[in-house]
């Protein structure tokens, strides 16, 4: 744009004072000029109106340079920022501006710089551009307050960080505003209520069941206002199965300690209350198998006593039939009460008579039977009875002698185990000689304890023992056990 | 009214622009005023015609000119301060 007051000679010097007056004034908003074409008319403020406003309104300082590196133009923002009034800045150096300024950068990019003001200054960022005005280099700045700036990754942090905590959290986290809305919630919480939690009260959100807490109107209340911690609540979230919690409530203070809503945490004991109750009824069950076993204990030593020609005898009695016990009730143990294979049980009953020099005296034989837990006992002491008789005066007190051990499983509705117990080419046995308390304790723990029958047959060349008993549970673990091949 | 004691003002104008339309209206109201029944005005559109800008060598607009009673006198702007302009157009209030 040419210069209008140079496009003809005024008449009168007052006159193109007073026509450059108007237009510094803004008391214009068009201009004559002329063109190759004759006079031509340029508006003013129409075209620059909107991007005035703009700055005029942006959050930024903004000013204009002239070649000498002066202040033209610059906005109330940068006003605000400096403490200097809008008239004041016009005409002041750049420089001046800031208490150290290095621009390398700056140009299409952007430096730092400490702005001066009245509150000791102010971190800026600064971008400069190079622009024509009219033919004239010029340069458009724009100075960013990095407080601002600062401050707005800080909130941003800071909220990226409880976002993060909330999301990490194997808590159940809840906030709720002041108008006891959810403005939060971890992902648990979000797993566990029953409605998107955002916006609603928490007695929408979650289901809190049991006949002692209070209705969902005094459970928002009273998590808006009254701090607690620890109380055990049950929740349910539709079909599942309901969950225990600890729910604890407090208030959330802002900096200036005034409450402006609360948190609630709520931590799943589920576990911890399932580990509880097994605990509680392992307990009951030792108990009460502490004192079978000692009932078993007494009753075999009083037989034991009666059925005994000396102390020695007793002795040694006694003592291998509560070993034959303390075998059981390892594999027990071992097993922890799941059960365990025929075979297996035998081997460990029936090891202190598969020694070295009668490697081959006793065979096993037989398809896979897992035996339930309540069966180990009983068929232990049976089968311990039985090798101790045949150990004294059967087929195992002399050289010759051998036993084979086979079972066969028969199912008929219900599942039918049946143990053959052969004694070969050991001494003629008299049933007179095994007709004691081994032979009492056989046919009760067979008969009472394992719900089955015993036969005993003293043929000439050797005892024959059949049990038979039902199993409520079998299984044919062909990995774990795999069939008897022991001999 | 005769030429010697009338006021024949010229205001220049561009279309619609915010300053033209306060122009015509300030000096309407102004010349109603202090002028009744003494004044004649002539609206130029330079947006119509701007080559009409060279008869008074008008370089801003809103430019008012009065041609009579002369010495011819202009004021530039929108005529929103009426001190200034009965001043600058030297009006005798009636």
């Amino acid at each position: 744009m040419s210069d209008p007051t140079s496009s003809k000679p005024m008449a009168r010097p007052s006159e193109a004072e007073e026509t450059i007056q108007a237009i510094h004034q803004g008391n214009v908003d068009a201009l004559v000029v002329n063109g190759p074409a004759g006079p031509q008319i340029v508006m003013l403020q129409n075209a620059e109106q909107p991007y005035r406003v703009l700055v005029e309104r942006m959050s930024d300082g903004a000013l204009t340079l002239g070649a000498d590196d002066r202040i033209l133009y610059a906005n109330q923002r940068l006003a605000d920022l400096s403490d200097v009034p809008v008239d004041a800045l016009i005409g002041r150096s750049f420089a001046s501006l800031f208490d150290s300024l290095d621009l390398t950068g700056a140009e299409n990019g952007e430096a730092t710089a400490r702005l001066k003001n009245g509150v000791g200054g102010t971190p800026v960022s600064v971008w400069i551009s190079s622009i024509f005005i009219g033919g004239v280099a010029a340069k458009l700045v724009t100075i960013t307050d990095q407080t601002v700036q600062e401050r707005i990754e800080a909130v941003v942090s800071a909220e990226r960080f409880s976002r993060s905590i909330l999301e990490q959290s194997t808590e159940a986290i809840i906030v709720l505003g002041s108008d006891g809305r959810i403005t939060h919630a971890s992902l648990v919480a979000e797993e566990i209520a029953v409605r998107p939690p955002i916006g609603a009260r928490f007695s929408e959100a979650f289901r809190v069941v049991g006949k002692d807490f209070p209705v969902a109107e005094r459970l928002d209340l009273m998590l808006a206002t009254k701090p607690f911690h620890g109380v055990e609540v049950t929740m349910q979230n539709g079909s599942r199965r309901p969950r225990a919690f600890l729910l604890s409530a407090g208030q959330l203070l802002d900096e200036t300690k005034s409450a402006i809503g609360s948190i609630v945490t709520l931590t799943d004991i589920t576990a911890r209350k399932q580990a509880e109750e097994r605990q509680r009824v392992l307990v009951a069950e030792l108990n009460h198998r502490v004192k079978n076993i000692l009932a078993v204990v007494q009753a075999i030593s009083a037989q034991t006593v009666r059925t005994s020609p000396s102390l020695p005898s007793y002795n040694t009695t006694f003592a291998g039939r509560v070993q034959a016990l303390a075998v059981a009730h390892d594999i027990l143990t071992r097993t922890q009460w799941s059960g365990i294979g025929l075979n297996e049980l035998l081997q460990n009953v029936l090891s202190p008579y598969f020694g070295a020099s009668q490697d081959h005296r006793i065979k096993l034989s037989g398809p896979p039977v897992l035996l339930p837990a309540r069966t180990v006992v009983p068929l232990s002491m049976a089968m311990h009875e039985l090798a101790t008789n045949a150990s004294k005066y059967g087929a195992l007190s002399c050289p010759q002698g051998s036993v084979h051990v086979d079972w066969n499983v028969a199912r008929n509705g219900t599942t039918l185990v049946d143990v053959c117990w052969a004694e070969k080419d050991g001494p003629r046995l008299a049933a007179g000689k095994f007709g004691g308390f081994g032979t009492t304790l056989i046919r009760r723990v067979v008969g009472h304890d394992l719900g089955g029958t015993v036969e005993l047959d003293f043929a000439s060349n050797g005892l024959r023992s059949l049990l038979k008993f039902p199993l409520t549970a079998h299984g044919e673990l062909n990995d774990l056990i795999g069939g008897a091949q022991h001999s | 009214m005769s030429e010697q004691d009338g006021y024949n003002l010229r205001l220049y104008i561009a279309g619609q622009t915010p300053k033209s339309i306060a122009a015509i209206a300030n000096l309407n109201r102004l010349c109603e005023k202090h002028l009744a029944g003494r004044y004649n005005i002539e609206v130029i559109d330079l947006m119509k015609d701007p080559a009409l800008a060279q008869r008074d060598q008008i370089v801003a607009i809103p430019t008012l000119i009065r041609q009579l009673p002369e010495p011819l006198k202009r004021i530039i702007g929108d005529l929103s301060n009426a001190e200034k302009v009965l001043v600058g157009l030297d009006i005798r209030p009636t």
